[in-house]
């Protein structure tokens, strides 16, 4: 990380540190929403840090959205900060200025038959934070990119096992604000979701080590500390190198992104972003299952805050694609590429 | 490759000579001849020799004349190598050494051997009782190499006998006493190479060609999670390269690739098995992914054992988070 990186890394850590704690992630599971918090990352900037500067953005690169969205998971921030980020930075990349606001971003894509005119009806399902959205956000078949007023919606609310807004939002003639060409395939949406939910995993996977060394060094049990115990110490090896893999490669992706980019077609970033998150989501299984096994009974009560993160974890494997959907693609490229090939695309 | 050029070598970066040894590993080239002392010891001659060392020998490394082997292990000290015995006396002509090596890759073809041995015999004086010694194993006498054959029926390695070996004064590599720390670094190199999860990667690519596109879509899912690991392996072990070029001390994250690494490569024998009805053979018979296969399954073991146990590893790992 370059300096500049190092600062932006240090005052999110330092906004999160200070305001995300037990009693707001509990309060939010019932009532999530923050209003002072959420201003506090809008003044930060880190809705902008994807946008252009000319547009008053940050013009970050995705190594800058990584580092945004690791730390909104090593805090388990209650709030669509990353799915802001997003819908900026796609908002910016078709050319459009970004509405004032929560945007909703819409997972699925819009197929031309739910456009008439200007206005776009539809069901989609698992929305962040729908409840919330000011305007929506989504990408048509054909990688168009439409802005969404809420007049005509509703919204179902339904969570993740984590509570986490995940709503069914109808929209019903809702007007499109501004539309115009992503440059970018109509999957994107759910590749670049992808990539922040395994940079969000690997933030998670980071806190989970950093509160099992804790735990494991302030317990004792048969006079002795936990820590101190080999069984315990290959345990945290185990979750130390499972979280190092998940932050190798999910960075890996961004700076093959910024590289590559996104375009459906050719050698772009699309390996290394499905590697990702099918690294991502296999992890989580062996991260939660030995952070708790380390943590003993403690962990598993709502008074104790690894769950808080544990819980977010079992949803982002999930989200946007779990390792069997990802595998199965980057299988498929191995099939095509043939066992002489895929060496050579891999580290083309 | 990364040896200085006034001794012959091409001054390259450990990430240039990273390139190059990937593509010689995914190629499946001969490179055993010179391999060690590509990899470490020529790296510990130019970084701890004297300049009469260095003149001696890495031109012969360069030249790729000298093969070396690894004195490290003993009969009696495995995974706890600080418990060496193997002794170094200071006699008036220079050292006088008597002990046993085990497990030494190519000690009956080298030329030359970086090897452990005690220095100080105190009680009390283990890990800094230790200095390492370069040996021409050509023109000393005293050392007699024993192939031990492993299970797949090869002798690659060796039991190493040293019997009043006399070697001279300037034999000593870096600092008497001072051999625990550079074992250590040394073990480094050894650890965190592409070799730790590109050695099955040509297994991954023969199932790969043997299911010829009729793979079903849960066997695609197991093979490119499998190919997921790889690139995450090829970029964390970039990463070590990348802090050895700028002189850090990758230890802790060398530990993490090849533990990694190595439940990497142990797994894939099993997961080809799962998909393909084939029998895993050896070279007299099968088509090349059975007897890539069968290879591999035998080699297996070896992967967690070689260059520190995968439980002498996670320790180190523990260690760098704190807990031990």
């Amino acid at each position: 990380m370059n300096e500049a990186q190092t600062i932006l890394e240090d005052s999110i850590s330092r906004l999160f540190a200070d305001s995300v704690d037990r009693e707001l992630l509990a309060r939010m599971e019932h009532e999530p929403w923050d209003a002072g918090l959420w201003e506090a990352c809008v003044e930060l900037g880190l809705p902008q840090v994807m946008v252009s500067e000319s547009r008053d953005g940050m013009g970050g690169s995705w190594v800058e959205g990584f580092i945004v969205a690791r730390a909104c998971g090593r805090y388990a921030v209650p709030l669509p900060v990353v799915e802001q980020m997003l819908a900026g930075h796609l908002a910016d990349h078709a050319g459009l200025a970004v509405p004032e606001g929560v945007a909703g971003l819409l997972p699925e894509i819009i197929p031309g038959s739910a456009i008439a005119g200007s206005t776009v009806s539809m069901t989609q399902r698992r929305v962040p934070w729908g409840r919330r959205a000011d305007w929506f956000l989504g990408l048509g078949a054909d990688g168009e990119l439409l802005i969404i007023g809420k007049d005509g919606s509703r919204c179902e609310a339904e969570t993740n096992l984590a509570r986490e807004p995940r709503d069914q939002v109808v929209l019903q003639a809702s007007p499109i604000l501004a539309r115009g060409a992503s440059g970018l395939p109509a999957e994107a949406v759910r590749w670049l979701g992808a990539l922040l939910r395994s940079a969000q995993i690997a933030g998670a996977a980071a806190a989970c080590l950093e509160m099992s060394v804790k735990y494991t060094s302030d317990r004792e049990q048969f006079g002795r500390k936990l820590s101190q115990f080999q069984a315990i110490q290959h345990h945290l090896a185990e979750i130390a190198g499972q979280m190092a893999a998940v932050d190798t490669m999910a960075l890996e992706a961004c700076v093959a992104l910024d590289q590559r980019g996104l375009a459906a077609t050719g050698r772009d970033a699309r390996f290394e972003l499905a590697a990702a998150k099918c690294r991502a989501s296999e992890a989580v299984e062996p991260l939660t299952r030995l952070s708790h096994q380390v943590h003993g009974a403690i962990g598993f009560t709502y008074e104790y805050d690894l769950q808080f993160l544990t819980r977010r974890l079992w949803s982002w494997r999930a989200e946007f694609g779990a390792h069997g959907e990802w595998g199965e693609y980057l299988g498929s490229i191995a099939q095509r590429e043939g066992g002489d090939g895929i060496w050579a695309y891999m580290t083309a | 490759m990364t040896l200085p050029k006034e001794y012959g070598g091409h001054g390259r970066s450990a990430l240039e000579r990273y390139v190059v040894v990937e593509e010689t590993l995914a190629a499946g080239a001969p490179v055993g001849y010179h391999w060690v002392a590509d990899r470490q010891s020529g790296l510990m001659v130019a970084r701890l020799g004297t300049e009469a060392q260095k003149k001696s020998i890495i031109p012969a490394i360069t030249s790729g004349e000298a093969c070396f082997a690894i004195g490290m292990s003993e009969p009696n000290s495995g995974s706890d190598l600080a418990s060496v015995k193997s002794k170094a006396e200071k006699v008036a002509d220079g050292w006088l050494l008597n002990g046993t090596k085990i497990w030494t890759s190519n000690a009956h073809n080298a030329t030359h051997m970086i090897a452990l041995f005690r220095t100080d015999f105190s009680p009390d004086a283990k890990h800094k009782g230790l200095s390492q010694f370069l040996i021409d194993m050509k023109t000393v006498r005293g050392i007699t190499p024993r192939p031990i054959r492993d299970l797949t029926g090869r002798g690659h390695f060796n039991e190493v006998s040293f019997v009043d070996v006399l070697l001279p004064p300037d034999a000593l590599l870096g600092r008497e006493g001072d051999g625990w720390n550079q074992v250590t670094a040394e073990l480094a190199y050894e650890r965190s190479g592409p070799e730790r999860y590109l050695s099955c990667f040509l297994l991954l690519s023969e199932l790969i060609k043997v299911l010829d596109g009729k793979a079903s879509p849960s066997a695609l899912a197991k093979i490119g999670a499998e190919l997921a690991w790889a690139a995450t392996l090829r970029n964390m072990s970039l990463s070590v390269a990348g802090m050895l070029n700028e002189g850090k001390d990758p230890s802790l994250q060398a530990s993490v690739v090849k533990d990694l690494g190595c439940h990497f490569e142990q797994r894939l024998p099993g997961l080809a098995q799962e998909l393909v009805a084939m029998e895993p053979t050896l070279s007299d018979s099968g088509i090349d992914y059975q007897q890539v296969l069968g290879n591999l399954m035998l080699l297996a073991p070896s992967f967690s054992l070689r260059g520190g146990t995968l439980e002498i590893l996670r320790g180190i790992i523990a260690r760098g988070l704190g807990v031990r």
